[in-house]
């Protein structure tokens, strides 16, 4: 700690950072452009020039070293004459558009200009004009009121981890623009909206409709991932207008994902359902809340309860469920003496499911030295999470990926690509070197085992590494051995030190399985109840197209003449409206309160920032009148805070889990892991229109070996399960691997 | 006594009637300054403030571009605006409305407005038949500004010069 002087005021400081952070610690306003907390110095605008005693010129305080007995002036003349011109210089070539300008109101040149501008230019000559260019659906450009900070080539390289933006030309040539015709792809691209101090990158969805001072910004969370990003929700006359990011240095620093950005259009999709429906001698009817749920529990009564027996209910929920409305549910099934419930319903064998607890907290995560990824497309499915480790990247970490596919990470990552029957080998293999490493006694498993070269290689990063973390993706969640693959990576954390991450289950499965949203050993899991006599289904959004694996069992089950389906959904569904009986609307994302529970176990709460279209209301309200109506005790709640209080107090269920690890199961010749693309992860994104434009959301490909392509005799064009098929070498061997954008192909999956 | 007398003379000479005439005499022959509303209309500063109107561009092009700083600045919070991006992508109201019995006709959306949009014109003497007739929409607006157009161009090309 030194001590320096600011406007005549002491201030102590670390000797070594940056002035422009400590007048922001200490609420002195120094004006600024290009410096951003966040990212790289490049003082490239020269606006926070400020008066250093003994240095011969103002010196930029974003790029100045404190240094011990410093006296610095922000607001004398020398400063003040400087910023003034820098600000005409800067406002030399910046149109004077402000009027059609989106920025207009939320401009820091805007803002700058006021205090610091001058009210008439000098400059008579022509100003310079950029063309623009189309850089996709989400941003709109005007590199015409473009300032040259380079805020958004920094972004693009220190944080999205991919260069797609850059300065071209020099002097006043010099042209910020994408360097590929395709414009801009990464998943994060929507934080250069945020960035840019000036209206050249602005929302494309948000284009030329309202003043940020006409919103009312509400702080929210974003429960598309595992993360749970920080986010504001804006809102005018009741609609969710924008979303802008959060800080929140724990979670999501100050960034958020394209898919959390933009999912808010979905709200306004003409799809919405806004009024109870019942299905009367196979006609839709619109009705009243009271008779909708009196039909409900009339349905539910007959069919099961009046016969006693629950055991034929079965109750399904998505994981993108608040944790009250799954607690609710959970709540309201059991009282009614049923045990049947799950949240798991794309996972193929539950008999084997993977068990693995993440023990390394997001922000850690950019202090590894060392990850390995098994099974996932990290930086589509977990953006948030991809980006620490983008950071720990840059900062020197290794980074390898053990996968069926070679996806584009945007860091440098070592791939080891091996079918999906050879993922638990591989990893068998690691363990196995690592054991020996140690000198640790083999287990009888991996006795006749002989690592591969590539599992040796692993098993040697992982143990040069002193802090190491191995990650698990949903593509295993299918794996005939994925719970020995979870078995195998905690026993080779185990033996080397090192943290594990579970993202194979995403949205909130977290909250789901705080509030023991599975079956007891009593009770039906998904699969079972599909397959067996159910009289009554409860179903909490689900989709059945996208939710289920087995999609043909699922509707079958559910389609039966004799069973009774009461099914809580914000859009509407021709499936669900062939099967349900009774259609109840139910508030989206924004528009309920409840709670996230991200990959931190971290539990967090929101509240509505808007309420519900036409009749629509928070499913955890519904969930509640509906349990009073069966007459069930326990459900007088006012709020969903309340929900959650007792959530609380409820201890954490322990399941007992199936730790063993079994190397020889069969698997079958060729396996489909069937992606949905990371814009179609839930109702909402599945309506968002600019989302679904984008690069990401139009990914629709089967991928797979030249192998793989003859044994199904496919060429490239050609379609399988109704994606194209793309085939590429860098698909593992007896797998397809497919991304698509589309509902699950029925029949095509077994 | 001497009182009643002097009263007395004042009213057997008609004094009283005379002067009065006198006046009646002197203004009849002056300039009348009595105006004959409606068929005759007194003049009207350049800078009146009365009915709003929108303008549009001599090419028939409206000139407001949605920049929503006039309802920014209202103190009546008498404007409201929506706004789009229309088809050939320029930035424009879909709903421009004024509500008369909010409007305290300051003038300020008038002084806000950076492409001289919206305007008060001369005229003053207007009624609603119903109550709904208070809202000034976009084509109301817009229709006031095509019917006054010379006479807003007129008075606003005699104000410039003080601005």
């Amino acid at each position: 700690m030194v001590e320096i002087e600011i406007d005549g005021q002491l201030v102590n400081a670390e000797p070594g950072e940056m002035l422009i952070a400590v007048t922001d610690r200490e609420g002195i306003t120094v004006p600024r452009f290009c410096y951003h907390k966040k990212l790289s110095i490049s003082a490239s605008c020269r606006m926070c020039l400020v008066d250093v005693e003994g240095a011969p010129k103002p010196q930029p305080a974003c790029s100045t070293p404190i240094a011990d007995g410093m006296k610095i002036h922000t607001q004398n003349e020398r400063a003040k004459a400087s910023q003034k011109a820098v600000m005409e210089f800067l406002l030399i070539n910046h149109p004077l558009d402000c009027p059609i300008c989106d920025q207009g109101g939320e401009c820091e040149l805007q803002d700058v200009a006021v205090e610091y501008g001058s009210d008439v230019s000098r400059f008579s000559e022509g100003k310079r004009l950029v063309a623009p260019s189309d850089i996709g659906p989400l941003i709109q450009t005007d590199m015409t009121r473009c300032i040259h900070c380079t805020r958004c080539v920094r972004f693009g390289s220190e944080i999205a981890g991919i260069m797609e933006m850059g300065g071209t030309g020099r002097g006043e040539d010099l042209k910020i623009e994408p360097f590929l015709a395709e414009g801009i792809t990464s998943e994060l691209s929507g934080n250069m909206i945020d960035v840019c101090p000036v209206g050249a990158l602005t929302s494309k969805p948000f284009r030329y409709e309202l003043r940020s001072w006409q919103m009312n910004a509400v702080e929210s969370i974003a429960r598309h991932d595992l993360t749970g990003s920080n986010l504001y929700a804006q809102t005018y006359k009741g609609k969710v207008k924008r979303v802008v990011s959060g800080d929140n240095d724990n979670i999501n620093e100050t960034w958020i994902s394209d898919r959390d950005r933009f999912s808010y259009e979905g709200l306004a999709h003409e799809d919405r359902l806004l009024y109870p429906q019942i299905k009367v001698e196979g006609q839709w009817k619109e009705v009243e809340w009271s008779v909708a749920l009196d039909y409900a529990v009339k349905g539910l009564k007959n069919n099961i309860l009046n016969s006693r027996n629950a055991q034929k209910l079965g109750g399904l929920a998505s994981a993108t469920a608040t944790t009250e409305e799954l607690y609710l549910m959970q709540k309201m099934l059991r009282e009614l003496g049923c045990e049947n419930l799950d949240y798991r319903l794309n996972v193929k064998n539950l008999d084997k499911t993977i068990h693995l607890p993440s023990n390394i907290k997001l922000a850690k995560l950019e202090q590894v030295d060392y990850a390995l990824v098994v099974g996932a497309n990290l930086r589509l499915e977990q953006p948030m999470i991809n980006h620490r480790l983008c950071k720990a990247q840059l900062a020197g970490a290794v980074m390898n990926a053990l996968s069926v596919k070679e996806f584009d990470f945007n860091y440098p990552v070592g791939n080891t690509i091996v079918s999906p029957n050879q993922i638990a080998s591989t990893l068998a293999g690691v363990l196995k070197h690592v054991l020996e490493a140690k000198n640790q006694e083999i287990p009888e498993y991996l006795s006749t085992l002989t690592p591969s070269s590539e599992a040796t290689d692993l098993a040697n990063a992982l143990l040069n590494s002193e802090q190491a973390v191995i990650i698990l993706g949903e593509h295993v969640l299918n794996n005939t051995q994925a719970n020995s693959i979870a078995n195998l990576i905690t026993e080779i954390a185990k033996h080397s030190n090192s943290k594990t991450l579970n993202v194979s289950a995403t949205a909130n499965a977290l909250g789901a399985q705080r509030v023991s949203f599975t079956p007891n050993s009593t009770g039906m899991n998904v699969n079972d109840m599909l397959n067996a006599e159910m009289s009554a289904f409860l179903l909490l959004d689900v989709i059945p197209e996208y939710d289920f694996h087995h999609v043909d069992s699922a509707l079958a089950a559910l389609s039966k003449e004799d069973v009774f389906v009461v099914s809580l959904n914000s859009f509407g569904n021709e499936l669900v409206s062939q099967y349900a009986d009774v259609i109840l609307p139910m508030a989206a994302m924004y528009e309920t309160s409840g709670t996230h529970i991200n990959i931190d176990h971290k539990l967090q709460s929101f509240s509505a920032a808007v309420s519900a279209p036409g009749e629509a209301k928070p499913a955890w309200k519904i969930l509640k009148v509906l349990a009073d109506l069966l007459e069930l005790p326990g459900f007088h709640y006012e709020s969903s805070a309340q929900v959650l209080s007792e959530v609380a107090h409820q201890s954490e269920v322990d399941h007992e889990y199936d730790s063993s690890i079994n190397l020889d199961e069969a698997t079958p010749a060729i396996e489909t892991i069937w992606m949905h693309s990371p814009y179609q992860t839930d109702e909402l994104l599945r309506h968002a229109s600019s989302l679904q434009a984008s690069k990401i959301g139009q990914m629709n490909a089967a991928s797979m070996s030249q192998a793989t392509a003859d044994v199904l005799s496919l060429k490239s064009g050609d379609r399988y399960l109704g994606v194209p098929v793309d085939i590429t070498d860098t698909t593992a061997d007896q797998c397809v691997f497919v991304s698509s954008n589309q509902a699950t192909n029925m029949g095509g999956l077994s | 006594m001497i009182d009643g007398i002097k009263k007395l003379a004042k009213n057997l000479t008609l004094s009283e009637l005379r002067s009065g005439m006198k006046i009646t005499a002197k203004e009849f022959v002056n300039t009348k300054i009595t105006v004959q509303y409606p068929e005759e209309k007194t003049p009207i500063s350049p800078r009146f403030r009365g009915l709003h109107a929108l303008r549009r561009y001599p090419n028939g092009e409206e000139r407001c571009i949605a920049c929503k700083l006039c309802e920014a600045v209202c103190p009546a919070n008498a404007i409201t605006i929506e706004s789009e991006m229309r088809d050939d992508g320029t930035r424009r109201t879909t709903q421009y409305d004024i509500d008369l019995f909010k409007c305290i006709f300051c003038g300020f959306c008038e002084e806000a407005c950076p492409v001289d949009a919206i305007v008060e014109t001369q005229i003053f003497d207007y009624a609603f038949e119903s109550r709904d007739g208070s809202i000034m929409t976009k084509e109301r607006l817009l229709k006031v500004g095509d019917d006054n157009e010379q006479v807003i161009s007129k008075t606003k090309a005699q104000d410039a010069k003080y601005r």
